[in-house]
């Protein structure tokens, strides 16, 4: 995942989610690992539907944070990277359809 | 203040409910940063109360009488731009959070969190952060990527238009019907028609009320009248 451009990242299938008294975590069978997620990963998480692009995420991540946006697109491409190396992802390059 | 010391953070605190104000105000004040400097029953005393006593942060329930947290955030923003507002809402509500950060407000906080939750929204409003509850964070982006990208849709479809037929949209988003058109573009009735179905066309809708609905909608009213300037 060096180019974000054009790409939608979607979850993989077959993972478990498990949120409970402030907690997110996501576990991997096929690593066997878990992954503890805070809020801002967690929302990142969700928006991964194989329809939005990074560049979205970033621009509604500034609208609400009101943050700079170099900032928070180092954060999202961190946390889109760190799914990544984690095999939590796919990579789309169009977008996802959902089903009817 | 000793010397050296750190100023405190100065808070107005907006609940109709006096018991919920004092028992916050006690709380708020057991730290040693954080001062309650006014309190106030309803949304336009606490108008006055955030010129009249500038605190550094507004904690104000979003159901308050004559003017509610949401309406009253502006407000409380025009009279002490530096204030960060904190609205307290009942239950995590999407519209209404959604509306408050609209609004201008730093933060969103329910009723049943924590007192510590409080305190720490405070102090953190106050550096700059913007607070939203966790499990609302994601839904709040999803809606807002699907807005935005609603929005640019909607300046597409905009684009198609000529400038006249951007001046019949903003008459239409005003009401207006055919002589109203005519007159105001000194066109004839006929041609105000005419203007009137290829703008319906080009954007694809059915009516008057859902062209207007599509400019409310999309809030594209400012774009409109400048593009037509």
């Amino acid at each position: 995942m060096t180019q974000l451009a054009g790409l939608r990242p979607l979850r993989k299938t077959g993972l478990f989610l498990r949120q409970a008294k402030g907690e997110n975590a996501v576990y991997n069978p096929a690593s066997g690992k878990v992954h503890l997620l805070n809020a801002t990963a967690w929302a990142i998480w969700d928006l991964c539907d194989g329809d939005t692009d990074p560049e979205e995420m970033i621009d509604a991540i500034c609208e609400i944070s009101r943050m700079h946006r170099d900032l928070v697109s180092e954060d999202v491409r961190r946390v889109l990277k760190e799914f990544d190396e984690a095999g939590l992802l796919v990579w789309l390059t169009e977008p996802q359809v959902p089903p009817n | 203040m000793e010397p050296g010391e750190q100023p405190r953070i100065r808070i107005l605190l907006a609940d109709e409910q006096s018991l919920f104000r004092e028992a916050v105000r006690v709380v708020l004040e057991s730290q040693p940063d954080l001062e309650v400097v006014s309190e106030a029953g309803d949304g336009l005393q606490a108008a006055l109360e955030a010129e009249r006593t500038r605190p550094d942060v507004a904690l104000v329930d979003a159901h308050l009488p004559n003017a509610d947290g949401v309406h009253i955030t502006p407000l409380i923003l025009e009279c002490r731009p530096e204030c960060k507002v904190v609205v307290l809402a009942d239950a995590e509500d999407h519209e209404l959070l959604i509306e408050a950060l609209e609004a201008g407000a730093s933060g969103f906080l329910t009723k049943g969190s924590p007192l510590s939750e409080l305190i720490d929204a405070a102090r953190r409003v106050q550096r700059g952060e913007v607070l939203i509850p966790p499990r609302l964070l994601g839904p709040l982006l999803g809606r807002l990527i699907r807005r935005r990208r609603e929005q640019d849709q909607a300046y597409r479809q905009m684009s198609k238009l000529t400038k006249r037929e951007k001046e019949i949209l903003a008459l239409l988003s005003d009401g207006a019907d055919n002589n109203a058109i005519a007159q105001a573009l000194v066109i004839s009735p006929g041609t105000a028609r005419t203007h009137v179905q290829n703008v319906l066309s080009k954007l694809g809708v059915h009516s008057r009320l859902e062209a207007a609905a599509f400019v409310i909608r999309n809030g594209i009213r400012d774009e409109l009248q400048e593009a037509t300037r």
